[in-house]
């Protein structure tokens, strides 16, 4: 049984079909990337199973329990961490107050109204363990907002990575990162990955990344799935090239 | 500033309060406690304000219900003042979760627009229900009620002063530990992006709703104060317009800083009374001010005088 | 009484007190579709709009000429806040646009009270359109019609000023995006001025037509403001359409309501406003072109 299962989903919008009876399956310690030219739906697919937006049809299916129609903070509750597109922080905090505040939500006291020494200890240790993962330390002091780009993407996957999620979803992490910026961030998550702890449903652009860190892949092309497979069969596949227009690098 | 200075700064200034009744004349001390009452309830629009950004335009309802139910409980009970004052206290507190909860279906505008629809309701009521609240002529003859133990305490001017004094102080270490407790950093969270506090996985709505509940509570612990203070109630103090004083206090104190809006209220207090000697349009002036302050100085007063002091010990 | 002259009359009513409604509404949703914001003070430039009614009635012995001099005055006094106070703060978050126009809602109070005084006054409307005529024999004021014709005549200004002419081109493109508005080259922020001007005279004009019926008053304000943002709310922020529509259900559920249930007039608006934000809590975001 795997651990992400998706049936049938589909969403509306209007007379727009953003995601169109996607069936998928992600096995527990996969990494499984999302692709496809923009407006495939993709984000949307994320959103899906996150909570933000409710299906038209279809259902989701984490470990074995419903996910569908769960309010956004539940999902996360159940284990789902996720980042964002469009960079999501709390600017005036700093990083080691962001990835903290992320930390916390994972604690049974997080509510706590008067003192909190223990749950703050315990946040502050997940916190910079998060950090150091990637490679934040030495920016831990400073406000998030004056963050680098590239540093702001990586806070926003140690904020997730600080909830031990056990499925991580990466909305284009790369996205707006320089070419130095985007070999680093690579890195970093494939040093991550590696052991097969955490199972990752990674959207991206950016090809090169995908090879890298993806075991399998699924193509998205107006909302339904064109492909699904290994990286060499997705490569080789000729919907996959039509859709793409000139074939993947 | 560092924390030990503004500690030592609060000290200093509590002591100061405490020893003003041996040396103020007593038109000086009524004013003096007025401005407490109001800078308690500055304090708490803070919370709401202030801490989690939500703009709130109907905060009277606060101070209204904890006035009436003070103002009712003293007149027809023989409840001890400092009891009934803090039942009225909660009884704000208890009515604030109805309102909070609906309030919270909305965010942003539609949230401080359905606060004063709320504001507006309880004024209308209170206009209507003449058994409770005295209608356009409200409650009169408000008395410090004896007890417990028959002590009279309270009744006596520099006694009501110290049991409003020592709300405040009690309120202002409550508030303070409530925003540095886990529970403020959700509110810290809320007020800088909600979305994403939301996607981590706090259940946003739910901290909105207890943080209206302790707003009001406190509101309305100021509210209760000043029915036995003043020895009336009336409709004016749920009208629009106190609302807005209230929000004006916070704003150009200092929102997000506790302390801010104290100041704010003496401020208001300091310059409405300067005003009133040569005219009555205070509204003009504050609304004025306001603008002024959102324009050119949104830290508000106390903003200003920390920035002030952290540049120039490092300058 | 007879039921269906009953029925008549209160839906007259409630379309003369739609037109008001209306007129107030359209001028918030224009303002809000361009700069999105929420304009707090549009109460009291509705109730400026009366008391300068008032005022020009006084002065030239013609509704008819405070009819033109009050929108434009208001109007201009409105164009002008926005010039010097509000182009501050369009880098700003919105909460500081509500506190800014909160600010000024307390300025034109008192500023108001100042000018002419506390007691509610009384202007009279025009000789031609006081009096009353038999509806289904049921005695209905002349002038509620009028507001009803009038109503009717300004929605379609505004409708073809908006499809017609060059600045409500501008207004229609600047809504829904300015940065492409700018870049072909006009001044969105005269663009803007304009429309907050425009927005405030039609409040103004208004607090005019409702002067002879409600006698201008300093209560005015918090009020209307919560009317009109029930409106925009349940018709969508920024849309002409929605304004109507939400000036007529407003109108029908205060005439209606009040008749059966007098004590509640408030309760009703109030449980209107929740019913649409539970139904709609995006009201703010419905935006038609």
């Amino acid at each position: 049984m795997a651990l992400l299962e998706l049936d049938g989903l589909t969403r509306r919008f209007g007379g727009i079909v953003a995601v169109d009876e996607v069936t998928m399956r992600v096995a527990a310690g996969e990494v499984r990337a999302v692709i496809g030219p923009n407006g495939a739906g993709k984000s949307t697919l994320f959103n899906l199973i996150t909570g933000v937006t409710k299906p038209t049809s279809g259902t989701v299916r984490f470990d074995d329990h419903a996910l569908t129609g769960l309010s956004a903070y539940s999902v996360c509750q159940r284990g789902v961490s996720r980042t964002f597109q469009i960079t999501a922080l709390f600017p005036e905090m700093t990083a080691r107050e962001n990835v903290r505040l992320s930390a916390q939500a994972r604690h049974a006291r997080r509510w706590q109204p008067w003192g909190g020494g223990a749950v703050f200890a315990d946040a502050e240790t997940r916190a910079d363990a998060a950090l150091e993962r990637l490679g934040l330390t030495q920016v831990a002091h400073r406000p998030a907002g004056l963050l680098s780009h590239g540093d702001q993407r990586l806070l926003e996957v140690a904020m997730a990575l600080s909830q031990q999620p056990r499925l991580l979803l990466l909305d284009e992490p790369t996205q707006g990162l320089s070419v130095e910026e985007t070999e680093q961030a690579v890195d970093t998550l494939s040093t991550l990955l590696a052991d097969g702890a955490m199972t990752v449903l990674l959207v991206e652009h950016d090809m090169e990344v995908v090879f890298r860190l993806a075991h399998m892949i699924t193509v998205l092309h107006r909302g339904s799935v064109i492909a699904d497979g290994t990286p060499e069969e997705v490569r080789s596949s000729e919907d996959v090239q039509r859709a793409y227009l000139g074939g993947l690098a | 500033m560092t924390a030990i200075k503004r500690n030592s700064l609060i000290l200093l200034a509590v002591c100061v309060l405490a020893l003003a009744p041996t040396g103020l004349p007593p038109y000086a001390m009524t004013l003096l406690t007025e401005a407490l009452i109001l800078g308690l309830f500055a304090m708490s629009l803070d919370l709401m304000v202030g801490y989690t950004r939500l703009l709130s335009f109907g905060h009277a309802a606060a101070y209204g219900l904890g006035a009436y139910a003070a103002g009712n409980l003293l007149l027809h009970t023989s409840i001890p003042l400092v009891f009934a004052v803090l039942l009225a206290a909660l009884f704000s507190g208890i009515v604030a979760i109805g309102i909070a909860w609906v309030c919270t279906l909305a965010s942003g505008v539609s949230f401080s627009m359905l606060t004063l629809a709320f504001a507006q309701l309880l004024y209308a009521v209170a206009f209507k229900w003449t058994a409770a609240t005295g209608a356009s002529d409200g409650l009169a003859g408000i008395p410090r009620s004896a007890g417990p133990f028959g002590i009279t305490v309270f009744a006596g001017r520099a006694g009501f002063y110290y049991l409003v004094l020592a709300c405040l102080v009690a309120a202002f270490i409550f508030c303070r530990s409530l925003v540095q407790s886990p529970f403020g950093a959700v509110l810290r969270g809320i007020r800088e992006n909600e979305a994403k506090t939301l996607s981590l996985g706090y259940n946003t709505r739910r901290y909105k709703i207890a943080v209206v509940a302790v707003s009001f509570m406190l509101g309305g612990l100021a509210g209760a104060l000043y029915a036995p203070f003043a020895g009336f109630t009336n409709t004016e103090l749920l009208f629009w317009l106190f609302s807005g004083q209230v929000l004006i206090m916070v704003i150009v104190g200092g929102a997000g800083t506790l302390i801010g809006p104290i100041i704010g209220a003496a401020f208001f207090m300091l310059v409405s009374n300067l005003l009133s000697s040569w005219t009555d349009s205070w509204a003009l002036f504050f609304g004025a001010i306001f603008i002024l302050f959102v324009l050119f100085a949104p830290q508000g007063i106390w903003g200003l005088a920390t920035r002030w002091r952290s540049l120039s010990s490092t300058g | 009484m007879d039921f269906l002259g009953f029925l008549v009359t209160q839906c007259l009513n409630a379309l003369s007190q739609a037109a008001l409604l209306f007129f107030l509404g359209v001028g918030l949703t224009l303002i809000f579709g361009i700069m999105r914001i929420v304009n707090f003070a549009h109460g009291a430039f509705f109730m400026l709009g009366a008391y300068v009614g008032y005022s020009a009635v006084h002065l030239t012995g013609s509704f008819w000429a405070s009819l033109i001099a009050a929108p434009l005055l208001v109007g201009g006094f409105g164009a002008a806040f926005e010039l010097g106070i509000l182009r501050q703060l369009y880098r700003r978050d919105h909460s500081a646009f509500l506190m800014v126009t909160f600010g000024l809602t307390l300025i034109m109070g008192e500023a108001i009270r100042l000018l002419w005084g506390v007691a509610a006054l009384e202007v009279p409307a025009p000789k031609i359109l006081s009096g009353i005529v038999f509806i289904l024999d049921e005695p209905f004021p002349i002038y509620r019609l009028f507001l009803i014709g009038a109503g009717i005549v300004v929605a379609i200004a505004i409708w073809q000023f908006l499809e017609r002419t060059r600045l409500g081109l501008l207004i229609r493109a600047t809504s829904q995006n300015a940065e492409m508005v700018h870049a072909l080259g006009t001044d969105v922020r005269l663009v803007r001025s304009a429309v907050f001007g425009i927005g405030c005279g039609l409040a103004g004009i208004g607090g005019v037509f409702a002067a002879p019926l409600v006698t201008a008053s300093l209560g005015m304000a918090p009020n209307a403001v919560i009317d009109t943002f029930v409106i925009v709310i349940i018709g969508g922020m920024g849309s002409f359409a929605g304004s109507l529509i939400g000036a007529l259900l407003v109108a029908f559920v205060q005439v209606f309501g009040t008749y059966y249930f007098p004590n509640l007039a408030l309760a009703l608006m109030y449980l209107l406003m929740l019913t649409v934000l539970v139904i709609r809590p995006g009201g703010l975001l419905g935006k038609e072109a």
